[in-house]
């Protein structure tokens, strides 16, 4: 049962102070009682001579002097790696609590090497009066796959925001954004949905508030431990889908972004290429689903995407790549099933996976080094904004496009 | 001898037809029940469909779900609506309501006949219960049919398809088998041919599966072995293993 946040409810008692107010609030609604003396060491060399005010589920009397411990709500649900719907009610809370300007969510137990993000995520939120700031990491081309693929381009084409890691792992909020963000993982709470994931990108494009990326070149994002990618995938995609719908009747009217000219990335030739046994592992699954879910995916796809499916099922390894305008009808078209229930919703994500494990073979292929992968998901995401008109026309009339 | 003839076939013919004008109003009282339950069920059917679209029932019980749960109520109705769903068991309950007034009518229209409504009256219930157990058992065999099919595929089983067949007709035979009990035909001969069909599918799925799954087990007892080593013993330079080098590809990190 995730926490529901009441004016009533009495937080569990640990013997600390409990300050009347503070500038910045930081939540790690996340951490074990092991990680949590280091990772106060950090946080307090990251706000040197700063009076902070940091929510823990865990206690320790070893603490800065500068840091002044609050309970937090122990009874976390979600899926652990990343901010739940949970976790952003329990920081508004505490936020509205103790009047604090800035409030940083940390999904996990920030790394000495992380103090620099920490200082430009609330630095950002204090000083240039922006309502969400989100970290941008660099990544290589073999990481943060899903996010390429499918959470970047959809809601940059969507939502018209440019921010690169749109299910961020950190997150420095406004009173008022995180205000918006409760009441919204309010709902979900009384729905008993409040383990979903919250989407806090696309929150802050509709309610008209600013986002902002500040650049995490020094750290990478926490890894899901959960190694099941079946289960985190069909979770996450989930999740984003029904974002999509619950705010369908902004995206169907928001304009894009002013789109950038992505010059087409060199394909490398057949001869030249190398094809990887990761490579070479993910085309084999989709040669196994294309054998197999054909039934299953001619109730979701129309026979054009099916037949571009085809023609790709029977390319060699060696010049295996996926069109990104193919890849952007594929998934608007999951997404419209999802809406339509056309089939079980796990089922339907479930049958997209060797799809997208398409998608990330021919990306990888495409790929020679580290600074050649933001031109691929660039031209990603721009033919998820030329389709977009494609998932509109769909969404309003789901059965013209189909015999 | 002719006159006899004559008069056997008369009486034969005067037997027939008191039957049947006895029998008749009986039928005829049966299908003006049927029809006009039918009319009532395709009005309240169209009723409450309105009213159900009118209160947007979909789209509640849809918010009211949560969106990764395993099984929805729209997953199981027809086109993925409730309200049709809804629609369509109101009828459906008409036209069983029908049938057995129908049923009740002919029993009281034909006096003599009193065992049959005696015998058809539950035999119908039970014909009911088992189309309904059939009809559950289809969907049923669907659903895990595809649950086994993606996950099969994804867990990259090159028999998935066989599997997924396995299991759906592992679940449509046990229909079967149930719906036939149920109507109490066939007696131990579909016990013993439904035991008989069950155990050959699970014999031939494991068959299959422990077949197929020979260099899975293999990879994975390997896997175990690399990550437990066996203490090193001494052995000859020309006994040196050819590979000692760890896996140097990178591994995909999804998120």
């Amino acid at each position: 049962m995730p926490p529901t946040l009441t004016q009533d409810e009495t937080l569990p008692a640990t013997g600390l102070i409990t300050p009347a107010a503070a500038d910045l609030l930081i939540c790690l609604p996340a951490i074990t009682p092991d990680a949590l003396p280091a990772a106060l060491e950090t946080i307090a060399a990251a706000f040197p001579n700063e009076s902070l005010l940091v929510a823990s589920s865990s206690t320790n009397e070893q603490k800065p002097d500068s840091i002044t411990l609050i309970p937090y709500p122990t009874d976390r649900s979600g899926l652990g790696w990343i901010l739940a719907a949970s976790d952003y009610a329990a920081a508004s809370k505490l936020a509205a609590d103790h009047t604090a300007a800035t409030i940083l969510l940390l999904s996990d137990a920030p790394t000495p090497t992380g103090a620099p993000l920490l200082r430009a995520l609330a630095d950002t939120i204090r000083s240039t009066r922006v309502d969400l700031a989100v970290p941008r990491f660099h990544l290589g081309p073999s990481e943060g796959l899903v996010t390429s693929a499918i959470l970047y381009p959809l809601s940059r084409a969507l939502f018209g925001v440019d921010i690169r890691f749109p299910l961020p792992t950190e997150a420095a909020l406004s009173p008022r954004m995180a205000q918006r963000l409760a009441s919204t993982a309010q709902r979900l709470i009384t729905l008993n949905q409040g383990a979903s994931l919250l989407w806090p990108v696309a929150e802050a494009a509709i309610g008209g508030l600013s986002v902002r990326e500040v650049d995490a070149a020094e750290t990478s994002p926490p890894a899901p431990p959960q190694e099941d990618f079946n289960t985190l995938f069909t979770n996450v995609v989930n999740s984003l889908f029904a974002d999509i719908e619950s705010k369908a009747s902004f995206w169907q009217r928001a304009r894009i972004l002013p789109t950038r000219p992505v010059t087409a990335p060199s394909q490398p030739s057949i001869e030249a290429a190398t094809v990887s046994p990761d490579i070479l592992s993910t085309i084999e699954s989709f040669h196994l689903a294309a054998a197999n879910l054909q039934e299953i995916w001619s109730l979701v796809l129309p026979p054009q995407s099916r037949l571009a499916l085809k023609k790709l099922s029977e390319l060699p390894a060696a010049a295996f790549a996926m069109e990104p305008n193919l890849w952007a009808r594929i998934v608007y078209d999951f997404a419209l099933a999802f809406h339509l229930r056309t089939l079980n919703r796990n089922h339907l994500v479930g049958a997209m996976i060797p799809l997208y494990l398409a998608w990330v073979a021919g990306h990888l292929r495409t790929i020679n080094d580290d600074s050649t992968t933001t031109q691929p998901i660039q031209q990603t995401a721009a033919a998820f904004e030329a389709e977009k008109s494609y998932f509109v026309s769909r969404w309003r009339w789901p059965d013209r496009f189909n015999p | 001898m002719g006159q006899q003839i004559t008069l056997a076939l008369r009486q034969s013919i005067h037997r027939i037809v008191l039957v049947l004008v006895s029998f008749l109003p009986g039928v005829l009282a049966f299908l003006l029940a049927l029809i006009v339950f039918t009319l009532i069920g395709w009005v309240i059917s169209a009723l409450l469909r309105r009213l159900l679209v009118a209160l947007r029932f979909d789209e509640r019980l849809a918010s009211r779900e949560a969106p990764n749960s395993p099984a929805v109520l729209a997953d199981w109705s027809p086109s993925n609506s409730p309200t049709l769903l809804a629609a369509r068991t109101a009828f459906w309950i008409c036209v069983l309501a029908g049938i057995a007034v129908g049923i009740s009518a002919f029993d009281a229209s034909y006096t003599s006949g009193s065992e049959y409504s005696f015998f058809l009256l539950p035999y119908v219930a039970h014909l009911t219960g088992a189309i309904l157990i059939l009809l559950a058992g289809g969907i049923l065999a669907r659903f895990l049919a595809r649950s086994v099919l993606i996950g099969a595929v994804n867990a990259q089983l090159h028999y998935a398809r066989f599997l997924s067949l396995g299991i759906k007709w592992l679940v449509l035979v046990l229909a079967a088998a149930m719906a036939l009990d149920h109507l109490r035909i066939g007696g131990g001969i579909v016990e013993l041919a439904f035991g008989i069909l069950f155990g050959g599918i699970v014999l031939t799925l494991s068959l299959a599966i422990g077949l197929g799954s020979r260099d899975l087990v293999t990879r994975s007892i390997e896997k175990t072995l690399d990550m437990n080593p066996p203490k090193p013993t001494p052995i000859s330079p020309t006994e040196f293993p050819t590979r000692t080098d760890p896996d140097p590809r990178p591994k995909l990190r999804h998120f």
